[in-house]
């Protein structure tokens, strides 16, 4: 608990930056829509039948002409990319961070145990991740109730909750990274989370990647796909989790066994 | 009898057998084997590169070894990690601490890790050693670093205290006063393991000494024993010319080689204990 507590510490403060940046963003994004309203209403009919770019962004399968639309096409991406790249730098950086500024010795000669740190600092990740997320839902969901019209509660917290599991995912594969390198790979791991991101676009747009939507966690945790169907795939969901596991898993092996330098 | 019956109570703090760690095909350190007593002023020394802090990182689990047993307060280091560094205070040379922390948040957080509560001790090291808790790690020299890290390392009252060239960065006062402290503890109970490159340090406070060089132990010994050795230096005065040299071997064969010389004066003196020393490490 001690160092759960030191890292929050040590993180407050980018926590803080990154999901005012990405709160603010969302929240000024749905103020945008009221000025917006008139336009988009004569244009969604024309986006949504402009095939793969259409489906790239989802307007397909919600009207762009709603404010669940809105947001389920436009404001859902800065929040999924603002969360995975949080996620991706706080993973990448919570082990590597102890040898690349020479702390090692000092955290590791205290009575703590491997283990511990290993688990106190991967609960850190998850905690920023859950908090993260809460702070920027504050933003979203204030910037509903300046244009008046709530989300339905059941489809916007199924849709965050499947961010939380892209985040963790995300944030997990990065520990992992984190737990092999002596430096933080902190450009690799945002570098990482476009990458995924990019895998989605790609999946939906060209056939032959289909086979993409396995690998990234983007897919099923997308805002148009959840708004409008309202569930979520629940066989991808259980694969994120075990790729979160796994990864994480891992890490505990690695670290426990590597020589600190 | 008594004696002996004496040595076989005291304990070994640190009872080191066979270590070898190697990293890769890179030489670390090769069968290093030496026992520290508990109430020692142990002396590690050796150059640059030859495997101190090797040993002493394996020593703390901060490396995994391949061969070798290492027992810390008679435990083992690889099966009772957690219970050893309890009792078990670290410096590092290097004294790197989190630069965006106070230092009264780190030595706080060095203490609530040891669920100890070490309040009273720590302020008293931060009198004697003139830290301000105040002030941010990254505000910090080099030498008051070193400070911070000295009363995270004691303010706990370990039963060993492991020191990587502890007054590197300290003002001469300063070395005077963590010195003194050092004495307070060992008086006290504590046993006391420090490499140093400064050898009048070592032949001031320590009681034993181990020396290491190219990965290999040299020589573990009393610091009077060490000192004693075959090495002489030899000044001769020679048709009318001074020569100065080192005799290391039989004093027989030192005494036949003047023999065959047409000698005006000799001076056969012993190496001064900083000479031994720098004969070890050549």
């Amino acid at each position: 608990m001690t160092l759960l507590k030191h890292e929050i510490k040590m993180y407050g403060k980018t926590w803080i930056i990154w999901s005012m940046c990405i709160g603010i963003c969302c929240f000024s994004c749905l103020l945008l829509f009221e000025s917006l309203k008139e336009s988009m209403e004569e244009i969604a009919d024309m986006f949504s039948v402009m095939g793969g770019f259409s489906a790239a962004l989802g307007m397909d399968k919600v009207s762009i002409g709603t404010i669940t639309g809105f947001y389920a096409t436009e404001v859902a991406l800065i929040f999924a990319l603002g969360g995975a790249m949080f996620a991706a730098m706080t993973g990448v950086s919570v082990l590597s961070k102890e040898e690349e500024g020479h702390t090692a010795d000092f955290l590791h000669t205290l009575p703590l145990g491997r283990g511990h740190i290993v688990l106190w600092k991967y609960a850190s990740v998850c905690l920023l991740c859950l908090l993260f997320s809460a702070a920027t839902m504050i933003w979203i969901l204030l910037g509903f109730f300046c244009m008046g019209e709530m989300p339905s509660v059941r489809e916007f917290l199924l849709y965050h909750g499947a961010q939380l599991l892209l985040q963790l995912e995300i944030g997990s594969i990065c520990f992992l990274i984190s737990s092999i390198c002596k430096k933080k790979q902190t450009g690799g791991a945002l570098g990482f989370a476009v990458l995924l991101y990019m895998m989605e676009l790609m999946c939906r747009v060209i056939p032959a990647m289909k086979g993409l939507k396995y690998v990234t966690p983007y897919y099923f945790a997308n805002a148009s796909d959840i708004f409008s169907q309202g569930r979520l795939n629940g066989e991808m969901a259980l694969a994120s989790i075990a790729v979160t596991v796994l990864s994480a898993a891992g890490a505990f092996v690695i670290y426990r066994q590597k020589d600190l330098s | 009898m008594e004696e002996r019956e004496k040595q076989k109570d005291v304990k070994a703090a640190i009872e080191i057998e066979g270590l070898t760690k190697t990293y890769g095909k890179s030489r670390g350190v090769e069968g290093i084997s030496f026992t520290v007593e508990e109430g020692d002023i142990f002396g590690f020394l050796g150059p640059n590169g030859a495997g101190k802090s090797t040993t002493i990182r394996s020593m703390l689990g901060l490396l995994t070894f391949s061969e070798g047993t290492i027992k810390l307060l008679q435990m083992d280091s690889k099966k009772r990690q957690k219970q050893i560094l309890r009792q078990v205070g670290y410096m590092p040379s290097e004294a790197f601490i989190y630069p965006s922390m106070k230092v009264k948040e780190v030595v706080r957080f060095a203490a609530q890790a040891r669920k100890q509560d070490c309040a009273k001790e720590a302020e008293r090291l931060c009198e004697i050693l003139e830290v301000d808790r105040e002030k941010k790690i990254g505000e910090l020299s080099l030498g008051n670093r070193k400070k911070v890290s000295i009363i995270c390392a004691m303010q706990h009252r370990p039963k060993l205290l492991i020191l990587d060239e502890p007054t590197s960065g300290l003002d001469p006062l300063m070395q005077e006063a963590f010195f003194q402290l050092l004495l307070e503890y060992n008086a006290q109970g504590t046993t006391i393991f420090l490499s140093s490159h400064v050898l009048s340090e070592v032949k001031k406070y320590c009681r034993h000494a181990a020396i290491i060089k190219e990965g290999k132990l040299v020589g573990t010994d009393t610091i009077a024993n060490l000192s004693k050795s075959n090495l002489r230096r030899v000044r001769i005065r020679e048709k009318g010319q001074e020569k100065e040299f080192v005799h290391d071997g039989d004093i027989k064969e030192l005494l036949s080689r003047l023999n065959q010389m047409a000698l005006e004066d000799v001076l056969i003196e012993e190496l001064p204990l900083e000479e031994i020393f720098m004969h070890y490490y050549e």
